[in-house]
């Protein structure tokens, strides 16, 4: 038997601490719903730190990047209706973006939006990225890249992951301004990024590598750096190395783990938890959820072991696919692993993936996931919802490859943003 | 003639020995190494040192801490009510005896000049005061019975000082009671002190003693003139006299004996008491330097040692090893540091004496006097010097005064001169490699011990790290990583210490920095993504070391099943490596 002593009554319970989840208890919050968030935050370290909206549609002609994003989903949800994008209106995704970028502006986390049109940068590997909404901290990343301006690319003796010659070499043909140097840091010992972000954020590093790179200097305009120019969101490293060197200074973003959605995380952990309306349980999980009669959700939570009971009137559902451990794949199929809700799959474990790995229709289990009414709550057998206070966001939704359509921030914002008007809306028709 | 020789031969051993301890703290170096100084400067230095303190105003302090320390026990009432009882009890009781008992013709003598031994109230008082240190050493000995279910913390040394003492205590009320019924000290008393040997004087005095004083004759008297006899007995011995019933004690026992006190006259059981009394309480003086009751000089002077000293102390100086050697002395194993230690419990778990204070200051002690300790020996000593966290509660908690937390940090330096280092020692004496390797040639198939398996499962069940992805977060959050520098960063990181688990190599990763070197700071495992327990994982992988490469960790000290050598039979090579 699960034994609890502390209790705690709410609205609305969000399971998952993702981009989705933190989403939903950040629109949750500003709405004024009382608002538990639950779930494990080490996932967001492996974002990008780039919000995208959707890459391009079909997805073959993802690198025309003349395309407008929302003509792209206009595109998309009328190729598939089951596709998340189509349970929400456009101005609402619109919404749901404008509203949590001035949450991350207001906690010092500065994003770069072009609003009609997606910006492209250049990443560590030299490939070339597009998103919808950029680190600041970026920018001139894209603006280097669209001007093809004489760029001098930095990277760190020791840090792992990251070459400044390769990106060279990848790009050289179409941007013959690029160049590369090496630096060494403090001891040039081998670098993981946070340490190296946290040694940058000393002004006397910042001098020595303003030092080092000079020397480099050959007349370029852009001096572009790892993602690694400090930890903290408000940091301002990367302005102190510009003002230094007198250019503008950008960063590359890299493999993840790394900074942005360290970066990220950092804010909504800290941000979500001082927020009025808000109570975070950050690495913590529900074990267990029941139902009332009176449709009340009292749900088990704690760190491994029972030690928090939840009573929440609505849930939102945002624990993710397997990485995030919303599902669970077996040798018999893919379950949903708190309420074992029916999961849209393929039907048969031979039917999960293509035998072309890169195929370019991508893989079918990348489409499973929970499939949802117009107000995101999640279907039974029967089709119709399974509870009517219980709905779900963000990447355990069926019918996206959010990864392959690079869709995954504008998914989980809208969702979320989705799912918490619907919960209002639930809310409000209960009470009449 | 027999009891003067035995006396002084008994109080020269004493003086002697005493004068062996005290000389023994100024010879007592914890590193040979260290310029403590010649033995005359250190006895000098004493000298001088109390002069010094005993003519400055901490004098008061001294005084002060005489009162409470030593005379009220302060400082073992906070250690439990009964303690406090029981050794008050005993100390009272037996400090009283020596002073109005056994000196009693010198110092009752001087502030009583009608002084008898068998006069009111001194005898009532003598019996008070046996029975007292019996009382006393029976709820110690309960005391100790009971902690005993806990902690084995009382030696054979503990026995026998209790033992001593209720020897003395039982043989003097043996004696007495005896004196009670003999008539032949009766005759003797009478040729004496009437100097007549007329039966017709001498029979009413002896049936009024006979029925007064219960003194057991053969042949009944003659006359039963009791008023003549109480006359007499008023006239002759009333002076020195009192009821025998005053001797409550011995009184008692005497009607006990009543039956054979015909027997035991014929034997002169008086005489052989009395010289086993005296000669159990010589016994107890000779050997007052060399066993417990030496505490009875050291606890007090190091009591005031410490008050006269103060803050001022000055570490590491040759008058402060001097004091750290009187102050080892003062221990009365009394265990009260054992049942406070915090790392105690793990006793329960180890069954390494050495854990426990009271027992681990014997081997500190051992160490610092210089003695020679086999390897087993040291090898318990430090497992049980380096599981101490220096928690200070044994330091605060000891009724002797003694700053025991010194004494372990000395006995830790020492334990690392003699390469007895603790585990993050002697692990990083090689490298991961090196130990691999070692381990490698010295395959011990021996499975782990399945005691040890119920308190480390983290890094036996691969259920625990299977579900590690390589993301690295771990490695990027680590402060250990983040704080290595060029010279000694970790051979693996904490997220490739997983990856050795999940590839079945933990050999490999037994002996590296990372393991040995993590802070438990539980940040790579709060912010595992797969929710591993790495943190769990590192420091269960160091439990497995110690087991597992203690065996190998002197290559020339074991020879294995196999017969296997390393190529660094005698460890030459060791500080290359560390």
């Amino acid at each position: 038997m699960i034994v609890a002593e502390n209790c705690i009554h709410c609205d609305l319970l969000v399971i998952g601490a993702g981009l989705a989840g933190s989403a939903a208890a950040l629109f949750a919050a500003n709405r004024g719903i009382s608002t538990v968030l639950i779930g494990r935050t080490g996932n967001l370290q492996f974002t990008s730190g780039l919000l995208d909206l959707l890459a391009g549609y079909p997805v073959e002609d993802a690198n025309d990047f003349s395309q407008s994003p929302w003509e792209s989903v206009a595109r998309l949800t009328a190729d598939i209706p089951m596709h998340p994008f189509a349970l929400i209106d456009p101005p609402e995704i619109r919404q749901a973006f404008t509203e949590f970028l001035a949450f991350l502006s207001e906690v010092g986390l500065d994003y770069y939006v072009e609003t009609e049109r997606n910006i492209r940068i250049v990443t560590s590997l030299g490939t070339l990225k597009t998103t919808y909404a950029l680190p600041t901290s970026m920018r001139h990343n894209a603006t280097a890249l669209k001007e093809k301006q004489p760029c001098l690319l930095i990277d760190f003796e020791g840090l792992k992951g990251y070459s400044a010659c390769q990106i060279r070499e990848t790009l050289t043909r179409s941007w013959p301004g690029l160049r590369s140097a090496r630096v060494a840091v403090g001891s040039g010992r081998e670098y993981y990024p946070q340490p190296l972000a946290d040694e940058l954020e000393n002004p006397s590093v910042q001098t020595d590598l303003v030092k080092a790179i000079r020397q480099h200097l050959r007349g370029e305009a852009f001096i572009g750096l790892p993602a690694v120019l400090g930890l903290s969101a408000a940091s301002n490293v990367r302005q102190a190395l510009e003002k230094q060197l007198g250019l503008p200074v950008f960063e590359i973003p890299m493999l993840p783990p790394s900074l942005p959605g360290l970066r990220m995380k950092e804010v909504l952990e800290k941000h979500l938890s001082g927020r009025k309306g808000v109570k975070t349980l950050f690495q913590q999980e529900v074990l267990e959820a029941n139902r009332t009669e009176d449709q009340t959700f009292i749900c088990h939570a704690g760190p491994g072991e029972p030690m928090v009971t939840i009573e929440a009137r609505g849930i939102i559902l945002a624990s993710g696919r397997f990485f995030g451990k919303g599902l669970h794949a077996t040798r018999k199929g893919i379950r949903e692993t708190l309420f074992n809700l029916p999961v849209k799959q393929p039907e048969s474990r031979s039917l999960w993936h293509h035998e072309d790995l890169l195929h370019p229709q991508g893989h079918p289990i990348n489409l499973a996931g929970l499939e949802t009414d117009k107000h995101f709550r999640p279907l039974g057998n029967d089709g119709q919802p399974v509870y009517r206070n219980l709905f779900a966001a963000g990447t355990i939704l069926a019918h996206h490859d959010w990864m392959r359509m690079k869709c995954g921030g504008g998914l989980a914002l809208s969702t979320a943003f989705g799912a918490v008007n619907a919960f209002l809306k639930m809310r409000s028709t209960s009470s009449n | 003639m027999v009891f003067t020789v035995s006396f002084y031969l008994a109080l020269s051993i004493c003086f002697f020995g005493v004068f062996l301890r005290m000389a023994g703290w100024a010879r007592t170096e914890f590193d040979p190494q260290d310029s403590v100084g010649s033995l005359v400067r250190r006895l000098s230095g004493i000298f001088t040192g109390s002069l010094r303190i005993l003519s400055s105003r901490r004098i008061v302090w001294i005084a002060a801490a005489l009162i409470r320390d030593v005379f009220l026990q302060i400082p073992l009432l906070r250690a439990g009510f009964f303690r406090w009882l029981a050794h008050m009890c005993i100390f009272y009781g037996f400090v009283l005896l020596v002073m109005m008992h056994a000196l009693g013709s010198i110092i009752t003598a001087f502030f009583f000049p009608d002084y008898a031994s068998t006069l009111d109230p001194f005898m009532m008082l003598r019996n008070l005061f046996g029975a007292m240190v019996l009382f006393g050493i029976l709820v110690a000995a309960l005391g100790r019975m009971r902690r005993n279910r806990f902690f084995r913390a009382t030696s054979r040394s503990d026995r026998l000082v209790m033992f001593l003492l209720a020897l003395v205590i039982v043989s003097g009320f043996l004696l007495e009671s005896v004196q009670i019924v003999s008539a032949p000290i009766f005759d003797q008393m009478v040729d004496d002190y009437m100097g007549t040997d007329d039966t017709e004087i001498r029979d009413p005095l002896k049936a009024y003693w006979a029925k007064e004083f219960y003194v057991v004759f053969s042949e009944q008297p003659s006359s039963q003139d009791l008023e003549t006899g109480q006359t007499l007995h008023e006239e002759n011995c009333a002076a020195c006299h009192s009821r025998p019933g005053s001797a409550f004690l011995s009184f008692s026992l005497s009607r006990l004996v009543g039956p054979w006190a015909l027997w035991l006259n014929r034997v002169r059981a008086d005489i052989w008491l009395w010289y086993i009394h005296f000669g159990i309480c010589f016994v107890a003086l000779a050997l007052l330097p060399f066993t417990k009751f030496f505490h009875l000089i050291s606890v007090p002077l190091n009591l005031m040692a410490r008050a006269g000293v103060g803050l001022s102390s000055h570490p590491g100086t040759p008058d402060d090893i001097t004091r750290l050697a009187l102050e080892m002395d003062a221990c009365t194993h009394c265990g009260v540091c054992s049942l406070h230690c915090s790392v105690a419990p793990i006793f329960r778990i180890i069954p390494n004496t050495n854990i426990l204070p009271s027992e681990k200051l014997m081997s500190v002690t051992q160490l610092a006097h210089g003695k020679q300790l086999d390897a087993t020996h040291l090898e318990a000593v430090s497992e049980g010097s380096f599981i101490c966290t220096e928690c200070f509660r044994c330091t605060e908690r000891c009724p002797s005064g003694i700053s025991l937390q010194t004494l372990w940090r000395k006995g830790k330096q020492t334990l690392i001169d003699r390469d007895y280092p603790d585990p993050h020692g002697w692990v990083r004496q090689l490298t991961t490699d090196q130990w691999a390797d070692r381990l490698d040639r010295c395959r011990d198939n021996k499975p782990l011990c399945d005691t040890f398996n119920r308190y480390r499962h983290a890094a036996q069940d691969p259920n625990t790290f299977s579900a590690c992805i390589q993301c690295s977060i771990c490695t990027n959050v680590c402060p250990v990583v983040a704080a290595a520098d060029g010279m000694m960063p970790p051979e693996v990181t904490p997220q490739q210490v997983m990856n050795l688990l999940r590839l079945n190599l933990k050999e490999l990763a037994l002996g590296s920095r990372m393991v040995w070197d993590c802070v438990t700071c539980y940040l790579c495992q709060e912010h595992c993504p797969q929710g591993i327990r790495v943190t769990d994982i590192l420091y269960d992988l160091r439990n497995i070391a110690v087991e597992r490469l203690q065996p190998v960790r002197r290559p020339s000290s074991r020879v294995h099943p196999d017969g296997c050598k390393t190529d660094d039979p005698h460890g030459k090579n060791r500080n290359e490596v560390s």
